[in-house]
Protein backbone atom coordinates (compact mmCIF):
# COMPACT_ATOMS: atom_id res chain seq x y z
CA UNK A 1 0.00 0.00 0.00
CA UNK A 2 1.50 3.59 -0.60
CA UNK A 3 1.79 6.37 1.25
CA UNK A 4 -0.56 8.30 0.12
CA UNK A 5 -2.91 5.73 1.03
CA UNK A 6 -1.96 5.16 4.47
CA UNK A 7 -2.21 8.46 5.23
CA UNK A 8 -5.75 8.48 3.90
CA UNK A 9 -6.71 5.71 6.03
CA UNK A 10 -5.57 7.70 8.94
CA UNK A 11 -7.29 10.32 8.13
CA UNK A 12 -10.58 8.42 8.00
CA UNK A 13 -10.26 6.80 10.95
CA UNK A 14 -9.22 10.09 12.77
CA UNK A 15 -12.73 11.01 11.33
CA UNK A 16 -14.72 8.34 12.38
CA UNK A 17 -13.55 8.42 16.10
CA UNK A 18 -14.38 12.45 16.15
CA UNK A 19 -17.51 11.72 14.76
CA UNK A 20 -18.07 8.61 17.58
CA UNK A 21 -16.93 10.41 20.05
CA UNK A 22 -19.26 13.73 19.25
CA UNK A 23 -22.33 11.61 18.78
CA UNK A 24 -21.82 9.86 21.91
CA UNK A 25 -21.61 12.88 24.31
CA UNK A 26 -17.94 12.00 25.12
CA UNK A 27 -17.08 15.34 24.86
CA UNK A 28 -19.32 17.80 27.39
CA UNK A 29 -17.31 21.00 26.49
CA UNK A 30 -18.13 20.49 22.93
CA UNK A 31 -21.79 19.31 23.22
CA UNK A 32 -23.03 22.05 25.67
CA UNK A 33 -21.12 24.42 23.47
CA UNK A 34 -23.18 22.77 20.49
CA UNK A 35 -26.37 23.62 22.20
CA UNK A 36 -25.53 27.13 23.60
CA UNK A 37 -24.68 28.28 19.96
CA UNK A 38 -27.82 27.38 18.72
CA UNK A 39 -30.31 28.14 21.25
CA UNK A 40 -30.09 32.10 21.83
CA UNK A 41 -31.87 33.65 18.45
CA UNK A 42 -34.08 36.80 18.38
CA UNK A 43 -37.50 36.22 17.47
CA UNK A 44 -38.31 38.95 15.01
CA UNK A 45 -35.09 39.15 13.11
CA UNK A 46 -34.41 35.54 12.10
CA UNK A 47 -38.02 34.74 11.45
CA UNK A 48 -38.48 34.18 8.00
CA UNK A 49 -41.48 35.17 6.00
CA UNK A 50 -44.48 32.87 6.90
CA UNK A 51 -45.90 31.09 4.48
CA UNK A 52 -48.61 28.72 3.76
CA UNK A 53 -49.20 25.52 1.52
CA UNK A 54 -51.64 26.13 -1.27
CA UNK A 55 -51.93 22.15 -2.76
CA UNK A 56 -50.09 19.27 -0.92
CA UNK A 57 -47.42 21.68 0.03
CA UNK A 58 -47.34 24.14 -3.09
CA UNK A 59 -47.16 27.56 -2.11
CA UNK A 60 -48.25 30.62 -3.67
CA UNK A 61 -45.20 32.96 -3.44
CA UNK A 62 -47.17 35.11 -1.11
CA UNK A 63 -45.45 36.04 2.07
CA UNK A 64 -47.12 37.16 4.93
CA UNK A 65 -46.57 39.00 8.41
CA UNK A 66 -48.15 37.13 11.66
CA UNK A 67 -51.34 38.57 12.52
CA UNK A 68 -50.27 40.53 15.71
CA UNK A 69 -46.55 40.31 15.15
CA UNK A 70 -45.48 42.77 18.32
CA UNK A 71 -47.69 41.25 21.01
CA UNK A 72 -46.77 36.85 20.09
CA UNK A 73 -43.01 38.96 19.86
CA UNK A 74 -43.35 40.04 23.33
CA UNK A 75 -45.08 37.64 24.57
CA UNK A 76 -42.53 35.11 22.88
CA UNK A 77 -39.45 36.19 24.03
CA UNK A 78 -40.53 36.05 27.77
CA UNK A 79 -40.45 32.43 27.21
CA UNK A 80 -37.07 30.16 27.10
CA UNK A 81 -36.88 29.07 23.33
CA UNK A 82 -36.08 25.32 23.99
CA UNK A 83 -32.77 24.34 21.94
CA UNK A 84 -33.40 22.00 18.58
CA UNK A 85 -33.54 18.27 19.91
CA UNK A 86 -34.44 18.97 23.46
CA UNK A 87 -38.09 19.14 24.35
CA UNK A 88 -39.59 22.11 26.77
CA UNK A 89 -39.74 21.12 30.44
CA UNK A 90 -43.40 20.79 29.71
CA UNK A 91 -45.95 21.37 27.13
CA UNK A 92 -47.28 24.64 27.60
CA UNK A 93 -50.68 26.27 27.49
CA UNK A 94 -52.48 23.01 26.71
CA UNK A 95 -56.18 23.73 25.70
CA UNK A 96 -57.93 20.52 27.14
CA UNK A 97 -60.72 20.89 24.46
CA UNK A 98 -58.26 21.19 21.71
CA UNK A 99 -55.61 18.05 22.83
CA UNK A 100 -56.86 14.74 22.24
CA UNK A 101 -55.54 11.27 24.02
CA UNK A 102 -53.89 10.54 26.89
CA UNK A 103 -51.77 13.72 28.14
CA UNK A 104 -49.14 10.33 29.35
CA UNK A 105 -48.88 8.81 25.80
CA UNK A 106 -45.34 8.30 25.30
CA UNK A 107 -45.43 10.69 21.80
CA UNK A 108 -47.11 13.97 21.50
CA UNK A 109 -48.00 15.52 18.53
CA UNK A 110 -48.33 19.24 18.32
CA UNK A 111 -50.10 20.66 15.20
CA UNK A 112 -49.60 23.93 14.19
CA UNK A 113 -52.42 24.58 11.71
CA UNK A 114 -54.27 27.57 9.83
CA UNK A 115 -57.86 26.35 8.99
CA UNK A 116 -57.89 28.45 5.25
CA UNK A 117 -54.48 26.65 4.41
CA UNK A 118 -54.78 23.93 1.54
CA UNK A 119 -52.14 21.54 2.98
CA UNK A 120 -53.40 22.26 6.36
CA UNK A 121 -57.03 20.36 4.77
CA UNK A 122 -54.87 17.81 3.38
CA UNK A 123 -52.73 16.92 6.28
CA UNK A 124 -56.38 16.65 8.36
CA UNK A 125 -58.47 14.72 5.83
CA UNK A 126 -55.73 12.28 4.49
CA UNK A 127 -53.22 11.71 7.59
CA UNK A 128 -54.26 12.99 10.72
CA UNK A 129 -57.44 11.65 11.01
CA UNK A 130 -56.14 8.30 10.63
CA UNK A 131 -53.26 9.22 13.68
CA UNK A 132 -56.43 9.57 15.50
CA UNK A 133 -58.10 6.79 14.64
CA UNK A 134 -55.07 4.52 15.02
CA UNK A 135 -52.52 5.75 17.39
CA UNK A 136 -54.32 8.80 19.74
CA UNK A 137 -58.17 6.77 20.34
CA UNK A 138 -55.25 3.89 21.43
CA UNK A 139 -53.15 5.47 23.87
CA UNK A 140 -49.70 5.59 22.23
CA UNK A 141 -50.50 9.23 20.71
CA UNK A 142 -51.46 12.61 22.42
CA UNK A 143 -52.63 14.79 19.74
CA UNK A 144 -52.49 18.95 20.34
CA UNK A 145 -53.82 21.08 18.16
CA UNK A 146 -52.31 24.49 17.86
CA UNK A 147 -53.90 27.71 15.82
CA UNK A 148 -51.15 29.37 13.67
CA UNK A 149 -53.86 31.91 11.98
CA UNK A 150 -51.56 33.53 8.90
CA UNK A 151 -52.34 36.64 8.30
CA UNK A 152 -52.19 36.68 4.48
CA UNK A 153 -55.16 34.16 4.74
CA UNK A 154 -58.75 36.39 5.24
CA UNK A 155 -60.86 34.22 7.33
CA UNK A 156 -58.42 32.14 8.91
CA UNK A 157 -58.15 34.42 12.40
CA UNK A 158 -62.48 34.11 12.24
CA UNK A 159 -62.36 30.52 11.69
CA UNK A 160 -59.97 29.89 14.75
CA UNK A 161 -62.21 31.71 16.79
CA UNK A 162 -65.13 29.84 16.12
CA UNK A 163 -63.35 26.34 16.18
CA UNK A 164 -62.15 27.07 19.55
CA UNK A 165 -65.55 28.15 21.16
CA UNK A 166 -67.00 24.92 19.57
CA UNK A 167 -64.34 23.04 21.13
CA UNK A 168 -65.51 24.64 24.70
CA UNK A 169 -68.80 22.98 23.96
CA UNK A 170 -66.95 19.67 23.24
CA UNK A 171 -67.84 20.25 19.62
CA UNK A 172 -64.34 20.31 18.29
CA UNK A 173 -63.99 17.38 15.81
CA UNK A 174 -67.47 18.49 14.13
CA UNK A 175 -66.43 21.85 13.47
CA UNK A 176 -62.84 21.14 12.77
CA UNK A 177 -64.47 18.71 10.09
CA UNK A 178 -66.75 21.03 8.52
CA UNK A 179 -63.77 24.10 8.39
CA UNK A 180 -61.78 22.07 6.57
CA UNK A 181 -64.35 20.01 4.24
CA UNK A 182 -65.86 22.92 3.28
CA UNK A 183 -62.57 25.66 3.10
CA UNK A 184 -63.07 26.23 -0.69
CA UNK A 185 -66.38 28.01 0.07
CA UNK A 186 -66.13 29.71 2.97
CA UNK A 187 -62.82 31.19 2.00
CA UNK A 188 -64.31 32.63 -0.48
CA UNK A 189 -67.62 33.95 1.17
CA UNK A 190 -66.54 34.86 4.22
CA UNK A 191 -69.11 32.65 5.51
CA UNK A 192 -67.42 31.03 8.49
CA UNK A 193 -70.32 31.46 10.55
CA UNK A 194 -72.96 29.53 8.48
CA UNK A 195 -70.27 26.98 7.52
CA UNK A 196 -70.15 26.18 11.55
CA UNK A 197 -73.83 26.25 12.02
CA UNK A 198 -74.32 24.07 9.69
CA UNK A 199 -73.03 21.57 11.76
CA UNK A 200 -74.46 22.67 15.29
CA UNK A 201 -77.92 23.19 16.87
CA UNK A 202 -79.05 26.49 16.97
CA UNK A 203 -78.51 26.42 21.29
CA UNK A 204 -74.68 25.12 20.14
CA UNK A 205 -74.54 28.43 17.87
CA UNK A 206 -75.65 31.03 20.20
CA UNK A 207 -73.43 30.12 22.64
CA UNK A 208 -70.33 29.47 20.13
CA UNK A 209 -71.67 32.82 18.55
CA UNK A 210 -71.50 34.53 22.00
CA UNK A 211 -67.83 33.19 22.54
CA UNK A 212 -66.79 34.48 19.26
CA UNK A 213 -68.15 37.89 20.14
CA UNK A 214 -66.59 38.09 23.73
CA UNK A 215 -63.66 38.65 22.38
CA UNK A 216 -61.86 36.23 25.26
CA UNK A 217 -60.47 34.01 22.38
CA UNK A 218 -57.86 35.55 20.64
CA UNK A 219 -55.61 35.65 23.32
CA UNK A 220 -55.62 31.49 23.55
CA UNK A 221 -54.90 32.02 19.67
CA UNK A 222 -51.86 34.35 19.96
CA UNK A 223 -50.55 32.01 22.88
CA UNK A 224 -50.91 29.36 20.30
CA UNK A 225 -49.12 31.58 17.50
CA UNK A 226 -46.28 32.58 19.66
CA UNK A 227 -45.65 29.05 20.89
CA UNK A 228 -45.12 28.55 17.34
CA UNK A 229 -43.02 30.99 16.49
CA UNK A 230 -40.75 29.39 19.41
CA UNK A 231 -40.44 26.41 17.13
CA UNK A 232 -39.60 28.45 14.97
CA UNK A 233 -42.61 27.53 12.40
CA UNK A 234 -42.64 29.59 9.32
CA UNK A 235 -45.31 27.71 7.98
CA UNK A 236 -48.22 25.36 7.83
CA UNK A 237 -48.85 23.09 8.55
CA UNK A 238 -45.79 22.40 11.12
CA UNK A 239 -45.86 19.37 13.33
CA UNK A 240 -43.41 18.90 16.29
CA UNK A 241 -43.31 15.61 18.13
CA UNK A 242 -42.08 14.99 21.44
CA UNK A 243 -40.93 12.06 22.54
CA UNK A 244 -38.24 10.64 25.32
CA UNK A 245 -37.31 14.20 25.87
CA UNK A 246 -36.49 14.96 22.40
CA UNK A 247 -38.12 17.62 19.98
CA UNK A 248 -38.61 16.73 16.00
CA UNK A 249 -40.12 19.58 14.40
CA UNK A 250 -41.63 18.99 10.54
CA UNK A 251 -43.03 21.29 8.11
CA UNK A 252 -45.69 19.81 5.66
CA UNK A 253 -47.82 17.67 4.78
CA UNK A 254 -47.40 13.47 5.91
CA UNK A 255 -48.56 10.65 4.30
CA UNK A 256 -49.67 8.43 6.70
CA UNK A 257 -47.65 4.59 5.75
CA UNK A 258 -44.18 7.24 6.42
CA UNK A 259 -45.59 8.76 9.26
CA UNK A 260 -46.66 5.25 10.89
CA UNK A 261 -43.20 4.16 10.26
CA UNK A 262 -41.59 7.52 12.08
CA UNK A 263 -44.14 7.00 15.04
CA UNK A 264 -43.97 2.95 15.41
CA UNK A 265 -39.89 3.99 15.46
CA UNK A 266 -40.61 6.73 18.29
CA UNK A 267 -42.81 4.12 20.41
CA UNK A 268 -40.44 1.24 20.20
CA UNK A 269 -38.42 2.91 22.04
CA UNK A 270 -40.82 2.73 25.39
CA UNK B 1 -0.11 21.33 -10.18
CA UNK B 2 -2.17 22.29 -13.30
CA UNK B 3 -5.31 23.78 -12.77
CA UNK B 4 -7.41 20.35 -13.72
CA UNK B 5 -5.30 18.16 -10.70
CA UNK B 6 -6.05 21.56 -8.26
CA UNK B 7 -9.86 21.23 -9.35
CA UNK B 8 -9.78 17.30 -8.55
CA UNK B 9 -7.72 17.47 -5.16
CA UNK B 10 -10.41 20.30 -4.36
CA UNK B 11 -13.35 18.71 -5.73
CA UNK B 12 -12.63 15.71 -3.75
CA UNK B 13 -11.39 17.33 -0.46
CA UNK B 14 -14.79 19.16 -0.37
CA UNK B 15 -17.59 16.66 -1.63
CA UNK B 16 -15.86 14.22 0.80
CA UNK B 17 -16.37 16.27 3.51
CA UNK B 18 -19.64 16.95 2.53
CA UNK B 19 -20.88 13.70 1.82
CA UNK B 20 -19.50 12.18 4.56
CA UNK B 21 -20.99 15.65 7.28
CA UNK B 22 -24.45 14.90 5.52
CA UNK B 23 -24.59 10.61 6.06
CA UNK B 24 -23.88 11.17 9.40
CA UNK B 25 -25.85 14.12 10.23
CA UNK B 26 -28.77 12.50 8.96
CA UNK B 27 -28.19 9.83 11.39
CA UNK B 28 -27.79 11.67 14.35
CA UNK B 29 -30.09 14.57 12.85
CA UNK B 30 -27.40 16.71 14.91
CA UNK B 31 -29.00 15.95 18.48
CA UNK B 32 -27.38 15.48 21.78
CA UNK B 33 -28.23 12.64 23.27
CA UNK B 34 -27.90 11.07 19.43
CA UNK B 35 -31.77 9.53 19.11
CA UNK B 36 -31.79 5.70 18.06
CA UNK B 37 -31.30 5.74 14.28
CA UNK B 38 -33.95 4.02 13.45
CA UNK B 39 -36.11 7.30 14.31
CA UNK B 40 -33.22 9.46 12.56
CA UNK B 41 -33.89 7.01 9.43
CA UNK B 42 -38.00 7.22 9.46
CA UNK B 43 -37.21 11.12 10.41
CA UNK B 44 -35.90 11.55 7.21
CA UNK B 45 -38.19 9.08 5.17
CA UNK B 46 -40.53 12.22 5.78
CA UNK B 47 -38.12 14.47 4.34
CA UNK B 48 -37.30 12.60 1.66
CA UNK B 49 -41.47 11.98 1.40
CA UNK B 50 -41.87 15.69 1.15
CA UNK B 51 -40.54 15.75 -2.39
CA UNK B 52 -43.45 14.27 -3.51
CA UNK B 53 -41.11 12.08 -6.09
CA UNK B 54 -41.19 8.51 -4.97
CA UNK B 55 -43.48 5.95 -4.20
CA UNK B 56 -43.36 5.02 -0.67
CA UNK B 57 -41.42 2.25 -1.48
CA UNK B 58 -38.89 4.34 -2.81
CA UNK B 59 -39.00 6.81 0.04
CA UNK B 60 -38.56 3.87 2.32
CA UNK B 61 -35.39 2.44 0.77
CA UNK B 62 -33.59 5.89 0.24
CA UNK B 63 -34.39 6.88 3.38
CA UNK B 64 -32.45 3.47 4.90
CA UNK B 65 -29.37 3.55 2.26
CA UNK B 66 -28.73 7.30 1.16
CA UNK B 67 -27.13 8.04 5.17
CA UNK B 68 -24.85 5.32 5.05
CA UNK B 69 -24.26 5.72 1.35
CA UNK B 70 -23.26 9.40 1.62
CA UNK B 71 -20.64 8.24 4.11
CA UNK B 72 -19.12 5.34 2.43
CA UNK B 73 -18.69 7.41 -0.96
CA UNK B 74 -17.23 9.80 1.35
CA UNK B 75 -14.55 7.85 2.63
CA UNK B 76 -14.16 6.46 -1.04
CA UNK B 77 -13.47 9.73 -1.90
CA UNK B 78 -10.92 10.40 0.79
CA UNK B 79 -9.32 7.16 -0.05
CA UNK B 80 -8.78 7.45 -3.63
CA UNK B 81 -9.13 3.63 -4.19
CA UNK B 82 -10.94 3.30 -7.70
CA UNK B 83 -11.48 6.75 -7.56
CA UNK B 84 -13.29 7.73 -11.07
CA UNK B 85 -16.10 4.55 -10.16
CA UNK B 86 -17.05 6.53 -7.20
CA UNK B 87 -16.25 10.34 -8.05
CA UNK B 88 -18.78 8.70 -11.51
CA UNK B 89 -21.35 7.63 -8.74
CA UNK B 90 -21.10 11.42 -6.67
CA UNK B 91 -21.69 12.88 -9.53
CA UNK B 92 -24.66 11.09 -10.78
CA UNK B 93 -26.02 11.60 -7.06
CA UNK B 94 -25.16 15.32 -6.89
CA UNK B 95 -27.10 15.51 -9.72
CA UNK B 96 -29.61 13.49 -8.79
CA UNK B 97 -30.14 15.81 -5.71
CA UNK B 98 -29.92 19.11 -7.81
CA UNK B 99 -32.89 18.05 -10.00
CA UNK B 100 -34.82 17.27 -7.56
CA UNK B 101 -34.32 20.68 -5.71
CA UNK B 102 -34.97 22.73 -8.67
CA UNK B 103 -38.18 20.64 -9.56
CA UNK B 104 -39.17 21.10 -5.99
CA UNK B 105 -38.13 25.19 -5.78
CA UNK B 106 -39.65 25.41 -9.53
CA UNK B 107 -42.98 23.97 -8.00
CA UNK B 108 -43.11 25.93 -5.59
CA UNK B 109 -42.87 23.43 -2.81
CA UNK B 110 -42.53 24.57 0.81
CA UNK B 111 -40.63 21.97 2.22
CA UNK B 112 -37.23 22.16 4.37
CA UNK B 113 -34.70 20.51 2.18
CA UNK B 114 -33.55 17.74 4.68
CA UNK B 115 -29.72 17.67 2.99
CA UNK B 116 -28.03 18.12 5.98
CA UNK B 117 -31.02 16.88 8.62
CA UNK B 118 -31.71 20.52 9.74
CA UNK B 119 -35.13 22.42 9.88
CA UNK B 120 -33.60 24.52 6.64
CA UNK B 121 -36.14 25.79 3.83
CA UNK B 122 -35.32 24.95 0.60
CA UNK B 123 -34.87 28.16 -1.36
CA UNK B 124 -33.06 29.92 -4.06
CA UNK B 125 -29.74 29.44 -1.88
CA UNK B 126 -30.51 25.51 -1.49
CA UNK B 127 -30.85 25.82 -5.43
CA UNK B 128 -27.31 27.62 -5.64
CA UNK B 129 -25.55 25.59 -3.23
CA UNK B 130 -26.18 22.15 -4.51
CA UNK B 131 -25.80 23.59 -8.17
CA UNK B 132 -21.89 24.68 -7.25
CA UNK B 133 -21.40 21.62 -6.12
CA UNK B 134 -22.97 19.55 -8.90
CA UNK B 135 -20.53 21.25 -11.30
CA UNK B 136 -17.85 21.12 -8.97
CA UNK B 137 -18.78 17.21 -8.64
CA UNK B 138 -18.85 16.94 -12.48
CA UNK B 139 -15.43 18.62 -13.20
CA UNK B 140 -14.03 16.92 -10.92
CA UNK B 141 -15.10 13.80 -12.83
CA UNK B 142 -14.44 14.94 -16.40
CA UNK B 143 -10.53 16.24 -15.12
CA UNK B 144 -10.66 12.83 -13.78
CA UNK B 145 -10.64 10.76 -16.78
CA UNK B 146 -8.91 13.31 -18.62
CA UNK B 147 -6.23 13.16 -16.64
CA UNK B 148 -5.90 8.90 -16.64
CA UNK B 149 -5.23 9.12 -19.88
CA UNK B 150 -2.09 11.23 -19.50
CA UNK B 151 0.98 9.57 -17.60
CA UNK B 152 1.35 10.09 -13.93
CA UNK B 153 3.44 12.87 -13.63
CA UNK B 154 5.46 11.11 -10.57
CA UNK B 155 6.13 8.77 -13.46
CA UNK B 156 9.21 7.91 -14.75
CA UNK B 157 10.10 9.53 -17.65
CA UNK B 158 9.55 7.35 -20.54
CA UNK B 159 13.08 6.34 -22.11
CA UNK B 160 14.03 7.18 -26.25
Amino acid sequence: MSRRAILAVVAVLALIALGLQMSRGLSPALAARFNVDRAPQSLASEQPALTSSNDRNVAPAVSASPAAPEKTAESGSAVPRPTPGQAPAGLADVDPHKAFGSKNAPVTMEVFSDFQCPACKTLYITTNRQVMDNYVSTGKVYLIHRDFPLAMHAHSRVAARYARAAAQLGKNEPVEQALFQNQEKWEKTGDVDGTVAAVLSPAEMAKVRALVKGGTLDAAIDKDFALGQMYRVNQTPTTVFHSANQTYPYAGVMSYDILKQFLDQLLSGH
Amino acid sequence: MNLRRAIIWIGRLALAGIFIYAGYAKLTMGMHPRPPIGVALSFFALQVDSYQILPTWGVKFVAKTLPFAEIGLGLLLLIGWRFRIWATIVTLIMLGFFAAVVRSYALGLQINCGCFATPEPLTIKTVFRDGIFSALALLMTIFAFMEARKPHPWSAPEKA
